[in-house]
Protein backbone atom coordinates (compact mmCIF):
# COMPACT_ATOMS: atom_id res chain seq x y z
CA UNK A 1 0.00 0.00 0.00
CA UNK A 2 2.36 2.43 -1.49
CA UNK A 3 0.46 5.11 -2.71
CA UNK A 4 -1.31 8.12 -0.40
CA UNK A 5 -3.62 6.90 2.32
CA UNK A 6 -6.90 8.86 2.23
CA UNK A 7 -7.37 11.86 4.56
CA UNK A 8 -9.24 15.01 4.55
CA UNK A 9 -8.88 17.49 1.41
CA UNK A 10 -5.53 17.12 0.77
CA UNK A 11 -5.30 20.82 0.55
CA UNK A 12 -6.64 21.65 4.17
CA UNK A 13 -3.93 18.72 4.99
CA UNK A 14 -1.53 20.52 7.69
CA UNK A 15 0.96 17.57 7.49
CA UNK A 16 2.10 16.00 4.02
CA UNK A 17 3.96 12.97 3.98
CA UNK A 18 4.89 11.58 0.80
CA UNK A 19 6.74 8.29 0.09
CA UNK A 20 8.84 8.97 3.10
CA UNK A 21 11.79 5.96 3.64
CA UNK A 22 14.23 6.32 6.22
CA UNK A 23 17.73 3.95 6.61
CA UNK A 24 20.14 3.87 9.17
CA UNK A 25 23.30 3.29 7.87
CA UNK A 26 25.57 1.84 10.75
CA UNK A 27 27.53 -1.42 11.47
CA UNK A 28 24.70 -3.08 10.11
CA UNK A 29 21.88 -0.91 7.73
CA UNK A 30 18.68 -1.06 9.28
CA UNK A 31 15.52 -0.18 7.03
CA UNK A 32 13.05 1.63 10.15
CA UNK A 33 10.33 3.19 7.01
CA UNK A 34 9.64 2.04 4.05
CA UNK A 35 7.67 4.40 1.61
CA UNK A 36 5.22 5.87 3.83
CA UNK A 37 2.92 8.24 2.39
CA UNK A 38 0.07 9.89 4.16
CA UNK A 39 -1.91 13.79 5.33
CA UNK A 40 -3.62 14.77 8.28
CA UNK A 41 -5.98 17.64 8.06
CA UNK A 42 -5.72 21.02 9.92
CA UNK A 43 -7.08 20.46 13.17
CA UNK A 44 -7.00 16.95 12.88
CA UNK A 45 -6.21 14.58 15.89
CA UNK A 46 -3.75 11.10 14.31
CA UNK A 47 -2.82 8.44 16.58
CA UNK A 48 -0.26 6.38 15.12
CA UNK A 49 0.40 2.80 16.29
CA UNK A 50 2.37 -0.35 15.49
CA UNK A 51 4.45 -2.81 17.24
CA UNK A 52 7.63 -1.35 19.49
CA UNK A 53 9.97 -0.77 17.20
CA UNK A 54 8.23 -0.20 13.69
CA UNK A 55 9.39 3.28 13.52
CA UNK A 56 6.65 5.22 14.82
CA UNK A 57 9.35 7.26 16.95
CA UNK A 58 11.60 7.81 13.40
CA UNK A 59 8.50 8.72 11.44
CA UNK A 60 7.18 11.51 14.30
CA UNK A 61 11.05 12.57 14.36
CA UNK A 62 10.91 13.02 10.62
CA UNK A 63 8.39 15.05 10.89
CA UNK A 64 9.69 17.43 13.87
CA UNK A 65 12.23 18.16 10.97
CA UNK A 66 14.94 16.79 13.78
CA UNK A 67 15.89 14.28 11.23
CA UNK A 68 16.15 14.42 7.92
CA UNK A 69 14.46 10.94 5.53
CA UNK A 70 15.90 8.80 2.42
CA UNK A 71 16.41 11.24 -0.33
CA UNK A 72 13.06 10.96 -2.58
CA UNK A 73 10.75 11.29 0.54
CA UNK A 74 9.47 15.08 1.47
CA UNK A 75 7.69 16.17 4.26
CA UNK A 76 5.43 19.66 4.24
CA UNK A 77 4.21 21.02 7.00
CA UNK A 78 1.70 24.14 6.76
CA UNK A 79 2.92 23.73 3.08
CA UNK A 80 6.46 24.29 3.81
CA UNK A 81 8.95 21.70 2.91
CA UNK A 82 10.28 20.17 6.43
CA UNK A 83 14.24 20.35 6.46
CA UNK A 84 14.58 21.60 10.20
CA UNK A 85 12.96 22.27 13.51
CA UNK A 86 10.28 25.02 13.44
CA UNK A 87 8.55 27.16 15.92
CA UNK A 88 4.82 26.11 14.63
CA UNK A 89 5.69 22.29 15.89
CA UNK A 90 5.47 21.58 19.75
CA UNK A 91 7.18 18.05 20.48
CA UNK A 92 6.58 16.19 23.42
CA UNK A 93 8.84 12.81 24.03
CA UNK A 94 8.42 10.06 26.33
CA UNK A 95 11.20 11.00 28.44
CA UNK A 96 10.34 14.64 29.81
CA UNK A 97 12.87 17.23 28.54
CA UNK A 98 13.04 19.26 32.45
CA UNK A 99 15.46 20.65 33.12
CA UNK A 100 16.52 19.46 36.76
CA UNK A 101 17.78 22.78 37.94
CA UNK A 102 14.83 25.04 36.81
CA UNK A 103 11.62 24.73 38.51
CA UNK A 104 8.50 23.97 36.82
CA UNK A 105 7.65 27.40 35.99
CA UNK A 106 11.22 28.05 34.65
CA UNK A 107 10.88 24.61 32.75
CA UNK A 108 7.79 25.79 31.01
CA UNK A 109 9.41 29.25 30.27
CA UNK A 110 12.25 28.19 28.50
CA UNK A 111 11.38 27.19 24.87
CA UNK A 112 9.51 30.79 24.67
CA UNK A 113 12.50 32.54 26.16
CA UNK A 114 14.92 30.55 23.91
CA UNK A 115 13.06 32.17 20.83
CA UNK A 116 13.15 35.37 22.32
CA UNK A 117 9.29 35.74 22.63
CA UNK A 118 8.59 39.35 24.73
CA UNK A 119 8.65 38.79 28.56
CA UNK A 120 5.41 40.27 29.09
CA UNK A 121 4.06 37.40 26.37
CA UNK A 122 5.65 34.86 28.04
CA UNK A 123 4.07 35.90 31.58
CA UNK A 124 0.37 35.84 30.54
CA UNK A 125 0.54 32.69 28.33
CA UNK A 126 2.44 30.75 31.34
CA UNK A 127 -0.41 32.08 33.36
CA UNK A 128 -2.45 30.88 31.01
CA UNK A 129 -0.96 27.22 30.88
CA UNK A 130 -0.30 26.85 34.57
CA UNK A 131 -3.86 26.13 35.83
CA UNK A 132 -4.95 23.89 32.42
CA UNK A 133 -2.35 21.98 33.62
CA UNK A 134 -3.39 21.80 37.31
CA UNK A 135 0.64 23.10 38.06
CA UNK A 136 -0.03 26.08 39.72
CA UNK A 137 0.55 25.10 43.35
CA UNK A 138 4.12 23.25 41.89
CA UNK A 139 5.08 26.08 39.75
CA UNK A 140 8.00 26.83 41.91
CA UNK A 141 9.16 22.96 42.19
CA UNK A 142 11.99 21.54 40.83
CA UNK A 143 11.41 18.27 38.58
CA UNK A 144 12.45 15.56 41.01
CA UNK A 145 10.08 17.35 43.57
CA UNK A 146 7.13 16.63 41.02
CA UNK A 147 5.15 12.89 40.34
CA UNK A 148 5.96 11.49 37.39
CA UNK A 149 2.60 12.78 36.17
CA UNK A 150 2.77 16.07 36.99
CA UNK A 151 6.16 15.87 34.66
CA UNK A 152 4.62 14.88 31.91
CA UNK A 153 2.11 17.93 32.30
CA UNK A 154 4.90 19.98 32.35
CA UNK A 155 6.80 18.64 29.96
CA UNK A 156 3.55 19.65 28.01
CA UNK A 157 3.52 22.74 29.64
CA UNK A 158 7.08 23.48 27.11
CA UNK A 159 5.22 22.64 24.26
CA UNK A 160 2.31 24.44 24.28
CA UNK A 161 4.03 27.42 25.18
CA UNK A 162 5.64 28.41 22.17
CA UNK A 163 1.62 28.04 20.75
CA UNK A 164 2.20 25.43 17.84
CA UNK A 165 0.04 24.92 15.16
CA UNK A 166 1.00 20.85 15.03
CA UNK A 167 1.97 18.80 18.47
CA UNK A 168 3.75 15.72 18.31
CA UNK A 169 3.26 13.31 21.08
CA UNK A 170 5.82 10.57 21.40
CA UNK A 171 4.68 8.49 23.54
CA UNK A 172 3.92 11.12 26.13
CA UNK A 173 2.47 9.29 28.75
CA UNK A 174 3.62 5.89 28.57
CA UNK A 175 5.96 5.89 31.19
CA UNK A 176 3.10 6.18 33.56
CA UNK A 177 0.72 4.24 35.82
CA UNK A 178 -2.39 2.78 33.95
CA UNK A 179 -4.29 4.94 36.42
CA UNK A 180 -2.34 8.54 35.50
CA UNK A 181 -2.35 8.09 31.91
CA UNK A 182 -6.03 7.26 31.59
CA UNK A 183 -6.52 10.20 33.59
CA UNK A 184 -3.55 12.75 31.69
CA UNK A 185 -5.55 11.14 28.14
CA UNK A 186 -8.65 12.68 29.34
CA UNK A 187 -6.92 15.83 30.30
CA UNK A 188 -4.86 16.16 26.49
CA UNK A 189 -8.90 15.36 25.01
CA UNK A 190 -10.13 18.16 26.78
CA UNK A 191 -7.11 20.55 25.93
CA UNK A 192 -7.54 19.40 22.37
CA UNK A 193 -11.18 20.27 22.02
CA UNK A 194 -10.68 23.70 23.49
CA UNK A 195 -7.38 24.49 21.38
CA UNK A 196 -8.59 22.51 18.28
CA UNK A 197 -4.60 22.22 17.24
CA UNK A 198 -3.59 19.32 14.82
CA UNK A 199 -2.15 16.42 17.25
CA UNK A 200 -0.06 13.29 16.01
CA UNK A 201 0.01 11.13 18.94
CA UNK A 202 2.23 7.94 18.70
CA UNK A 203 1.48 5.17 20.86
CA UNK A 204 1.04 1.65 21.12
CA UNK A 205 -1.96 1.31 23.11
CA UNK A 206 -4.94 0.54 21.16
CA UNK A 207 -7.91 1.78 23.12
CA UNK A 208 -5.93 4.89 24.40
CA UNK A 209 -5.59 5.74 20.01
CA UNK A 210 -9.18 4.85 19.53
CA UNK A 211 -10.65 6.58 22.48
CA UNK A 212 -8.64 9.63 21.28
CA UNK A 213 -8.15 9.83 17.60
CA UNK A 214 -9.86 10.66 14.74
CA UNK A 215 -7.94 8.48 12.60
CA UNK A 216 -5.90 5.54 13.67
CA UNK A 217 -2.90 4.80 11.19
CA UNK A 218 -1.59 1.37 11.86
CA UNK A 219 2.23 0.85 10.87
CA UNK A 220 3.95 -2.94 10.22
CA UNK A 221 6.91 -4.07 11.72
CA UNK A 222 9.77 -2.96 10.56
CA UNK A 223 10.53 -1.93 8.09
CA UNK A 224 7.85 0.44 8.82
CA UNK A 225 4.66 0.83 6.69
CA UNK A 226 1.02 2.53 7.40
CA UNK A 227 -1.31 -0.86 6.80
CA UNK A 228 -4.09 0.76 7.51
CA UNK A 229 -5.85 4.12 8.09
CA UNK A 230 -8.98 4.05 9.84
CA UNK A 231 -11.67 6.82 10.24
CA UNK A 232 -12.68 6.50 13.81
CA UNK A 233 -16.15 7.94 13.71
CA UNK A 234 -17.13 8.12 17.57
CA UNK A 235 -18.75 11.54 18.49
CA UNK A 236 -17.56 14.20 20.27
CA UNK A 237 -17.10 15.26 22.93
CA UNK A 238 -15.74 11.66 24.31
CA UNK A 239 -15.34 10.72 28.11
CA UNK A 240 -14.02 7.76 29.55
CA UNK A 241 -16.81 5.77 30.69
CA UNK A 242 -19.46 6.66 27.59
CA UNK A 243 -17.06 6.54 24.93
CA UNK A 244 -15.73 3.48 26.02
CA UNK A 245 -19.06 1.91 27.02
CA UNK A 246 -20.04 2.16 23.27
CA UNK A 247 -20.49 -1.19 21.38
CA UNK A 248 -18.45 0.59 18.19
CA UNK A 249 -15.45 1.46 20.31
CA UNK A 250 -15.14 -1.94 21.14
CA UNK A 251 -15.06 -3.07 17.46
CA UNK A 252 -12.80 -0.66 16.34
CA UNK A 253 -10.67 -1.92 19.59
CA UNK A 254 -11.27 -5.44 18.39
CA UNK A 255 -10.33 -4.80 14.95
CA UNK A 256 -7.10 -2.92 15.73
CA UNK A 257 -6.17 -5.74 17.62
CA UNK A 258 -6.57 -8.16 14.55
CA UNK A 259 -5.10 -6.12 12.17
CA UNK A 260 -1.92 -5.77 14.65
CA UNK A 261 -1.90 -9.91 15.26
CA UNK A 262 -2.67 -9.80 18.62
CA UNK A 263 -6.60 -11.62 18.68
CA UNK B 1 18.93 5.49 58.38
CA UNK B 2 22.29 4.80 59.57
CA UNK B 3 22.36 3.83 63.40
CA UNK B 4 24.77 6.88 64.01
CA UNK B 5 22.51 9.66 62.20
CA UNK B 6 20.19 8.43 65.34
CA UNK B 7 22.07 9.80 68.18
CA UNK B 8 21.54 13.22 69.29
CA UNK B 9 24.11 15.71 67.88
CA UNK B 10 25.27 16.73 71.32
CA UNK B 11 26.69 12.92 72.08
CA UNK B 12 27.90 12.65 68.34
CA UNK B 13 30.48 15.47 68.72
CA UNK B 14 31.36 14.10 72.05
CA UNK B 15 31.94 10.78 70.92
CA UNK B 16 34.32 12.07 68.10
CA UNK B 17 35.70 14.82 70.55
CA UNK B 18 36.93 11.58 72.45
CA UNK B 19 39.20 10.24 70.00
CA UNK B 20 40.87 13.13 69.53
CA UNK B 21 41.37 13.38 73.53
CA UNK B 22 42.23 9.52 73.76
CA UNK B 23 44.72 9.77 70.44
CA UNK B 24 46.35 13.08 72.23
CA UNK B 25 46.75 11.51 75.84
CA UNK B 26 48.52 8.58 74.25
CA UNK B 27 50.81 11.03 72.42
CA UNK B 28 52.25 13.30 75.40
CA UNK B 29 52.23 9.91 78.11
CA UNK B 30 54.03 7.64 75.17
CA UNK B 31 56.89 10.10 74.22
CA UNK B 32 57.45 10.52 78.39
CA UNK B 33 56.83 7.00 79.51
CA UNK B 34 59.38 5.77 76.23
CA UNK B 35 61.46 8.58 76.41
CA UNK B 36 61.46 9.38 73.06
CA UNK B 37 64.20 11.88 71.90
CA UNK B 38 62.20 15.36 71.36
CA UNK B 39 63.88 15.28 68.05
CA UNK B 40 62.41 12.36 66.94
CA UNK B 41 58.98 12.80 68.39
CA UNK B 42 58.34 15.93 70.51
CA UNK B 43 55.83 15.25 73.17
CA UNK B 44 52.21 17.35 72.03
CA UNK B 45 52.61 19.66 74.75
CA UNK B 46 55.72 21.01 73.40
CA UNK B 47 53.65 21.21 69.57
CA UNK B 48 51.24 22.73 71.56
CA UNK B 49 53.97 25.37 73.23
CA UNK B 50 55.77 26.06 70.27
CA UNK B 51 52.32 26.56 67.79
CA UNK B 52 51.87 29.32 69.96
CA UNK B 53 55.08 30.81 70.26
CA UNK B 54 55.53 31.07 67.05
CA UNK B 55 51.66 31.69 66.11
CA UNK B 56 52.37 35.09 63.91
CA UNK B 57 55.30 33.47 61.66
CA UNK B 58 53.21 30.58 61.32
CA UNK B 59 50.53 32.48 60.21
CA UNK B 60 52.68 34.43 57.97
CA UNK B 61 54.27 32.00 56.14
CA UNK B 62 50.80 30.02 55.67
CA UNK B 63 49.53 33.32 53.72
CA UNK B 64 52.86 32.78 51.30
CA UNK B 65 51.78 29.21 50.90
CA UNK B 66 48.09 29.60 50.69
CA UNK B 67 48.73 32.87 48.17
CA UNK B 68 50.65 30.61 46.10
CA UNK B 69 47.89 27.42 46.19
CA UNK B 70 45.03 30.11 45.35
CA UNK B 71 46.78 31.43 43.06
CA UNK B 72 47.37 28.12 41.56
CA UNK B 73 44.24 26.75 41.73
CA UNK B 74 42.54 29.59 40.19
CA UNK B 75 44.08 29.34 36.97
CA UNK B 76 44.17 25.95 37.05
CA UNK B 77 40.33 25.99 37.21
CA UNK B 78 40.02 28.77 35.02
CA UNK B 79 42.53 27.11 32.12
CA UNK B 80 41.28 23.75 32.67
CA UNK B 81 37.83 25.04 32.06
CA UNK B 82 38.44 26.52 29.20
CA UNK B 83 40.96 23.84 27.46
CA UNK B 84 38.15 21.29 28.22
CA UNK B 85 36.05 23.89 26.23
CA UNK B 86 37.96 23.94 23.47
CA UNK B 87 38.56 20.51 22.56
CA UNK B 88 34.67 20.09 23.09
CA UNK B 89 34.09 22.50 20.66
CA UNK B 90 36.65 22.25 17.91
CA UNK B 91 37.77 18.84 17.11
CA UNK B 92 41.04 20.09 15.33
CA UNK B 93 42.03 21.29 19.33
CA UNK B 94 40.97 17.88 20.22
CA UNK B 95 43.08 16.00 18.06
CA UNK B 96 45.61 18.58 18.24
CA UNK B 97 46.24 18.57 21.79
CA UNK B 98 44.20 16.05 23.80
CA UNK B 99 47.28 13.38 22.79
CA UNK B 100 50.19 16.03 24.32
CA UNK B 101 47.59 16.81 27.27
CA UNK B 102 47.50 12.38 27.95
CA UNK B 103 51.31 12.55 27.98
CA UNK B 104 51.28 15.50 30.48
CA UNK B 105 49.21 14.27 32.23
CA UNK B 106 51.06 10.42 32.66
CA UNK B 107 53.96 12.52 33.77
CA UNK B 108 54.85 12.46 36.83
CA UNK B 109 54.42 16.10 37.94
CA UNK B 110 56.17 16.30 40.99
CA UNK B 111 59.55 15.42 38.85
CA UNK B 112 58.73 18.60 36.79
CA UNK B 113 59.74 21.06 40.03
CA UNK B 114 63.50 21.47 39.72
CA UNK B 115 62.43 22.28 35.93
CA UNK B 116 60.29 24.69 36.94
CA UNK B 117 62.58 26.52 39.81
CA UNK B 118 65.29 26.56 36.55
CA UNK B 119 62.61 28.19 34.21
CA UNK B 120 60.85 30.65 36.63
CA UNK B 121 63.12 30.66 39.64
CA UNK B 122 62.66 30.71 43.16
CA UNK B 123 60.50 33.03 43.29
CA UNK B 124 56.18 33.04 44.24
CA UNK B 125 55.79 31.65 40.21
CA UNK B 126 57.41 28.31 40.69
CA UNK B 127 55.12 27.33 43.48
CA UNK B 128 52.12 28.71 42.05
CA UNK B 129 52.96 26.86 38.90
CA UNK B 130 53.30 23.83 40.49
CA UNK B 131 49.68 23.94 41.98
CA UNK B 132 48.57 24.94 38.27
CA UNK B 133 49.99 21.96 37.02
CA UNK B 134 48.54 19.29 39.69
CA UNK B 135 45.50 21.05 39.55
CA UNK B 136 45.03 21.59 36.06
CA UNK B 137 44.23 17.73 34.59
CA UNK B 138 41.83 16.78 37.24
CA UNK B 139 39.54 19.67 36.42
CA UNK B 140 39.90 19.54 32.40
CA UNK B 141 39.56 15.77 32.86
CA UNK B 142 36.54 16.37 34.52
CA UNK B 143 34.92 18.86 32.85
CA UNK B 144 35.06 17.50 29.65
CA UNK B 145 33.37 14.37 30.65
CA UNK B 146 30.73 16.49 32.52
CA UNK B 147 30.12 18.69 28.58
CA UNK B 148 30.11 15.22 26.64
CA UNK B 149 27.56 13.86 29.01
CA UNK B 150 24.37 15.76 28.57
CA UNK B 151 21.71 14.07 28.37
CA UNK B 152 20.98 12.95 24.02
CA UNK B 153 17.01 13.58 24.76
CA UNK B 154 18.24 16.80 25.90
CA UNK B 155 19.87 18.10 22.99
CA UNK B 156 17.57 16.90 20.83
CA UNK B 157 14.81 18.86 22.69
CA UNK B 158 17.33 22.01 22.41
CA UNK B 159 17.64 21.48 18.51
CA UNK B 160 13.41 21.02 18.27
CA UNK B 161 12.89 24.32 20.04
CA UNK B 162 15.81 25.55 18.00
CA UNK B 163 18.21 26.84 20.15
CA UNK B 164 21.38 28.38 19.41
CA UNK B 165 24.38 27.35 19.78
CA UNK B 166 25.48 29.17 22.31
CA UNK B 167 22.10 28.97 24.12
CA UNK B 168 22.53 25.45 23.89
CA UNK B 169 25.76 25.97 25.72
CA UNK B 170 24.66 28.11 28.10
CA UNK B 171 21.27 26.94 29.07
CA UNK B 172 22.34 22.88 28.99
CA UNK B 173 25.32 21.97 28.76
CA UNK B 174 27.17 24.34 31.06
CA UNK B 175 24.41 23.76 33.73
CA UNK B 176 24.42 20.25 33.17
CA UNK B 177 28.34 19.87 33.12
CA UNK B 178 28.55 21.65 36.40
CA UNK B 179 28.31 18.97 39.12
CA UNK B 180 31.24 16.77 37.23
CA UNK B 181 32.82 20.28 37.15
CA UNK B 182 32.76 20.71 40.94
CA UNK B 183 33.88 17.26 41.58
CA UNK B 184 36.99 18.19 39.66
CA UNK B 185 37.98 21.18 42.05
CA UNK B 186 37.22 19.03 44.51
CA UNK B 187 39.73 16.26 43.54
CA UNK B 188 42.27 19.65 42.42
CA UNK B 189 41.69 21.63 45.54
CA UNK B 190 44.19 19.07 48.07
CA UNK B 191 46.43 18.53 44.96
CA UNK B 192 47.09 22.27 44.73
CA UNK B 193 48.22 22.28 47.86
CA UNK B 194 50.86 19.44 47.62
CA UNK B 195 51.58 21.38 44.17
CA UNK B 196 52.80 24.34 46.52
CA UNK B 197 54.56 22.77 49.05
CA UNK B 198 56.89 20.80 46.47
CA UNK B 199 57.12 23.79 44.91
CA UNK B 200 58.86 25.15 47.94
CA UNK B 201 60.28 21.66 48.79
CA UNK B 202 62.58 22.21 45.68
CA UNK B 203 63.60 25.96 46.15
CA UNK B 204 62.40 28.33 48.58
CA UNK B 205 62.75 30.32 51.24
CA UNK B 206 59.26 31.13 52.38
CA UNK B 207 56.59 29.29 52.84
CA UNK B 208 55.36 26.34 55.05
CA UNK B 209 57.34 24.06 53.33
CA UNK B 210 60.41 25.62 53.51
CA UNK B 211 59.55 25.71 57.16
CA UNK B 212 59.14 22.35 57.54
CA UNK B 213 62.44 21.74 55.62
CA UNK B 214 64.41 24.48 57.75
CA UNK B 215 63.44 23.34 61.41
CA UNK B 216 64.18 19.59 60.18
CA UNK B 217 67.57 21.17 59.31
CA UNK B 218 68.11 22.51 62.98
CA UNK B 219 66.36 19.08 64.29
CA UNK B 220 63.34 21.02 65.65
CA UNK B 221 60.87 18.82 65.07
CA UNK B 222 58.43 20.50 67.60
CA UNK B 223 58.29 23.07 64.96
CA UNK B 224 58.27 21.15 61.77
CA UNK B 225 54.83 19.27 63.94
CA UNK B 226 53.40 22.96 64.38
CA UNK B 227 54.07 23.90 60.75
CA UNK B 228 52.46 20.44 59.66
CA UNK B 229 49.42 21.41 61.90
CA UNK B 230 49.31 24.72 60.25
CA UNK B 231 49.08 22.90 56.63
CA UNK B 232 46.54 21.20 57.85
CA UNK B 233 44.19 23.53 59.02
CA UNK B 234 45.25 25.12 55.72
CA UNK B 235 44.41 22.78 53.24
CA UNK B 236 41.33 22.20 55.55
CA UNK B 237 39.94 25.89 54.58
CA UNK B 238 40.71 25.82 51.40
CA UNK B 239 38.98 22.60 50.86
CA UNK B 240 35.84 23.46 52.55
CA UNK B 241 35.33 26.78 51.15
CA UNK B 242 35.46 24.83 47.53
CA UNK B 243 32.82 22.16 49.41
CA UNK B 244 30.55 25.37 50.44
CA UNK B 245 30.76 26.48 46.49
CA UNK B 246 30.33 23.04 45.10
CA UNK B 247 27.19 22.49 47.52
CA UNK B 248 24.73 25.05 45.36
CA UNK B 249 25.18 23.25 42.49
CA UNK B 250 22.47 20.38 44.02
CA UNK B 251 21.18 19.03 41.09
CA UNK B 252 23.66 15.95 40.48
CA UNK B 253 22.49 13.00 39.63
CA UNK B 254 18.98 14.04 39.00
Amino acid sequence: MAGIVGSADPLEATVRVLRVSKTFVGANEVRALDTISFHVGRGEFVSIIGPSGCGKSTLLRIVAGLIMPDPGGTVEVFGRLQTAPSNDIGVVFQTHNLLPWLTAEANIRLAAEVQRIDAGEIRERVEAILPVLKLESFRNSYPHQLSGGMRQRAALGQALVCQPQLLLLDEPFAALDALTRDQLNVELLRLWQAIRKTVILVTHSIAEAVFLADRVLVMSDRPGRVIQDLRVDLPRPRDPSSTKSRPDFSRYVVHLGTLMGLA
Amino acid sequence: MHAASRVRPFRATLERVAVFIVLAALWEWAVDIFAIKPYLLPALSSVLRSLWHNRMMLLEQALVTGGEIVLGYAAAVIGGVLMALAIFTWPLAYRMFYPVLVVFQGLPKIALAPLMIVWVGYGTSSKVLMAFLFAFFPVMITTLGGLAGTPEHLVEHFRAIRASPWTMFRRLRLPAALPSIMDGCKTAMPLAVIGAIVGEFVGSQRGLGYLILESNAQARTDLLFAALVAISLLAGLLYWAIELLARRVWWRAL
